[in-house]
Order: structure tokens, then C-alpha cells, then sequence
């Protein structure tokens, strides 16, 4: 069933990864920012943790409004899977790595 | 659209470095002088000012939706509504305009 409505209505795989190189730029440069801000407040162990969820999550309302135009089946084979929560962690590094950063440097 | 995203990235870039600045100064400040007066350094968190904390996460929100703005727009992953797109806005990105506008037949004796 799956491969059939696939052959009537083909995927286009260089647009696919189009998106997720875009959409994963975009996680990574406000995950960085997320870090500097969580450092900066000085939040420590779960406080952080939750921050950087809130922020992603906003990150992702604002992809959803600004950039997909309310439609994420235009842009994502499972919207649900690939883009809401599929790649949530996919800055948690750089998130920790400015956190640590900012910590030390505004806190310590 | 990327005069915009310009705009607040600049605008938030500014503000971010303000807030951090004013956050690093305020508890080198407190520090040093809580520590001379009791000895016990308190906890600088719960100390921040409430109007650095507000220009800091208005700094983040102003500066995700500039970086948000400014990405490269994203492309439909339908083929018939990336076809229909790439018919409409001219043949510039079309991957098989060497196919379409090729020579068909060459003339050799002009």
C-alpha cells in the first residue's frame, strides 16, 4: 500500500535532504544561543535540561510558522517523526558545550 | 525578507552581548562585596535582576526568529509540487535542463 501511493505520487530525495541540512543548521545555531542563555541564568542540572526542551520546542513553532506555512506534509515525509520530536537532541552537544562555557564564565 | 532577518539578528546580537556583559559585571560585583561583608558568597542566580534576565530571553527569542528567517527556504518533497514550482519560477534549478534544451539538430553546413 505504502509503495504504491509512492509510486503514484514520487518523493523527491534531493529536497529531503535539503530540509534536514536546513533544519538541522537551524537546531544547532539556537541550541548554541540556548546555551548561552542558560548559562548566563545560571540554571543548573534539570532547570537547563527543561530550558533547552522549551527552546527547541519553540524553535520548532517558529520553523512551523515562518518557514512551512502551517504544512509540514509539504516538507517532511512523517512531520511527526522527522521534525517535531525526531531531531530535538540533535543540539543537546552544543547546547551543553555553551552552557558549560558561560557558566564558568559569568557564574564561577 | 533578509533585510528583516538582518535587522533582528543584529538587533538581538546586541542586546545577547549587553545581557551577558551586564550579568558577568553584576556578579563579579556581588561577589566580591557579599564575600567582604559576611564571608558566605550567596547564591548568584537567584540574584540576577529581573531586567537583565528580561533583556536576555527577549535577546534569545528576537535572535531564533532571525536565524529562523534567515535560513535558506525549504523545498516541497512532493515531486508533482517540486515540478510545478521549478516550471513556475523559471528553469534556473531544473536538474534536467541539459536534457530539455539541448541542440536537436545541428546544421552543418551554416
Amino acid at each position: 500500500m505504502d509503495e504504491r501511493e509512492l509510486a503514484i505520487a514520487p518523493i523527491v530525495g534531493d529536497s529531503m535532504q535539503h530540509n534536514h541540512r536546513t533544519i538541522s543548521n537551524i537546531r544547532s545555531l539556537t541550541a548554541s544561543l540556548f546555551g548561552v542563555a542558560a548559562g548566563t541564568l545560571g540554571l543548573e542540572s534539570y532547570p537547563g535540561f527543561i530550558f533547552y526542551l522549551v527552546g527547541t520546542f519553540i524553535v520548532s513553532a517558529l520553523i512551523f510558522a515562518l518557514r512551512m506555512d502551517g504544512q509540514p506534509g509539504k516538507y517532511f515525509y512523517r512531520p511527526l517523526s522527522e521534525f517535531w520530536i525526531g531531531d530535538v537532541f540533535g543540539g543537546a552537544m552544543s547546547f551543553i558545550l555553551t552552557w558549560t562555557l558561560f557558566f564558568g564564565i559569568v557564574q564561577a | 525578507m533578509s533585510f528583516v532577518s538582518t535587522i533582528l539578528n543584529a538587533v538581538g546580537l546586541i542586546f545577547l552581548t549587553h545581557a551577558v556583559y551586564s550579568a558577568h559585571e553584576h556578579t563579579a560585583l556581588s561577589s566580591t562585596s557579599q564575600s567582604s561583608a559576611s564571608g558566605t558568597p550567596a547564591n548568584p542566580a537567584s540574584s540576577l535582576p529581573l531586567d537583565i534576565v528580561i533583556e536576555l530571553l527577549v535577546a534569545v527569542v528576537v535572535l531564533s526568529i532571525g536565524i529562523v528567517l534567515s535560513s535558506t527556504p525549504l523545498k516541497p518533497i512532493q515531486w508533482n509540487k517540486w515540478a510545478g514550482a521549478i516550471e513556475k519560477n523559471g528553469r534556473k534549478e531544473n536538474p534536467y535542463r541539459i536534457l530539455e534544451e539541448r541542440v536537436g539538430f545541428w546544421d552543418v553546413r551554416s
